[in-house]
């Protein structure tokens, strides 16, 4: 990585359950924008968040087919991010906390998402300039 | 002087916790450092002029420096010319600035 | 960089994790060189009195058979040398003062709790 700020998050919400998911998502959006470089620590139902398998279903309540409900999904936002921090010559990791991904089955994830542990958050909030952990209710 | 963010999304009225969650941010206020509070979430519930929000009122009347998250403010269709006296509106890039200048930042 | 780990709720995860979430997070980054503080407030105070294992879930014919040892943990925390605190309101508030915390648990009161986040690089509030 370049000169550039390392900010370091960890997060433990799933998708799809708490306002903290979309916060969460937003900041790591505005540290691209800021030009910091982004390393992200996926713990307990965070975990979920970057797996590849979610779907997009349609609105029968609100008259919309798959296509015009065009359903948000996590993945999809990770890969966005990726791609901005990619534009901008800035890096973007992620880990997902193992075990978690073992107990919940979400082994497959998108690209550029890996695993690994605690000794990883360690090493991500000591390299990195600052760090903010959000935890779950 | 150590400089705190606390980015806070409990609300007073869901989470009882925020009493003491304010008053840790007041006497850390107090102790001479700078202290701030992003609202973000149901946090911003707390900013609306007259709602009654005890510990709230008191960290304000502190000097805490507060910002509401636009965003979520829009979400609950709260104006900024709904708001108590002296809370800001932002955005989440102030809590990356505080990230930025390598100050604590806690959520709440 | 020191940490000050802050834990308020309880039993979250205690019984499907058969762990406390943070507290085992806490001690396997220990393994990394982790230079750690925990405070317990809220209703994590619970577990600085807690002094038996957890009980074992009953489902159908599915028994647990590991549940979580809380008290054990600390007292791992506590000879790994990770400092924990806990509140003194916290257990004055759920009327848990009278009793007995475990053993090298310190007892910090709310007026404490700054001098315990200037102590810290940072502080992580899960």
């Amino acid at each position: 990585m370049n000169d550039k700020k390392i900010l370091t998050f960890a997060f433990m919400d799933p998708p799809f359950e708490s306002e903290r998911t979309i916060t969460f998502f937003r900041l790591l959006d505005a540290a691209l924008e800021k030009g910091a470089h982004v390393r992200v620590f996926a713990y307990e139902g965070a975990v979920a968040l970057a797996f590849a398998k979610q779907q997009t279903h349609g609105n029968a309540v609100h008259g919309r087919d798959n296509a015009a409900e065009n359903h948000p999904l996590t993945k999809d936002w990770i890969l966005a991010l990726q791609k901005k921090a990619a534009s901008k010559a800035l890096g973007f990791e992620w880990i997902n906390c193992g075990l978690c991904v073992d107990e919940r089955g979400v082994n497959e994830v998108v690209d550029g998402c890996g695993r690994g542990g605690p000794p990883d958050l360690w090493r991500y909030a000591s390299e990195a300039h600052n760090t903010l952990t959000i935890g779950t209710r | 002087m150590s400089h705190y963010l606390f980015v806070q999304s409990q609300d007073g009225f869901t989470e009882t916790r925020t009493a003491q969650q304010f008053q840790l941010a007041g006497q850390l206020q107090e102790a001479g450092h700078n202290v701030s509070l992003v609202l973000v979430q149901n946090g911003v519930t707390q900013a609306r002029a007259g709602a009654r929000t005890e510990h709230f009122d008191r960290l304000l009347a502190q000097g805490v420096r507060v910002i509401a998250d636009e965003f979520s403010l829009r979400q609950r269709e709260i104006g900024a010319d709904d708001l108590k006296p002296d809370i800001a509106v932002g955005d989440v890039d102030v809590i990356i600035d505080a990230l930025l200048a390598k100050h604590k930042v806690i959520w709440n | 960089m020191k940490v000050l780990q802050v834990i308020d709720q309880a039993y979250r995860t205690t019984v499907e994790e058969q762990d406390d979430a943070i507290l085992w997070l806490t001690r396997s980054m220990l393994s990394a060189g982790g230079d750690l503080m925990v405070l317990l407030t809220g209703h994590a105070v619970h577990y600085a009195v807690l002094t038996r294992r957890q009980p074992a879930l009953i489902l159908g014919e599915w028994r647990q058979t590991e549940p979580a040892e809380i008290h054990r943990d600390i007292a791992g925390l506590v000879e790994g040398g990770v400092p924990v605190y806990a509140v003194l309101e916290d257990l004055q508030d759920r009327g848990l003062e009278k009793l007995e915390v475990q053993s090298h648990v310190q007892i910090v009161s709310r007026q404490q709790i700054p001098s315990l986040y200037e102590q810290a690089d940072q502080v992580w509030h899960w």
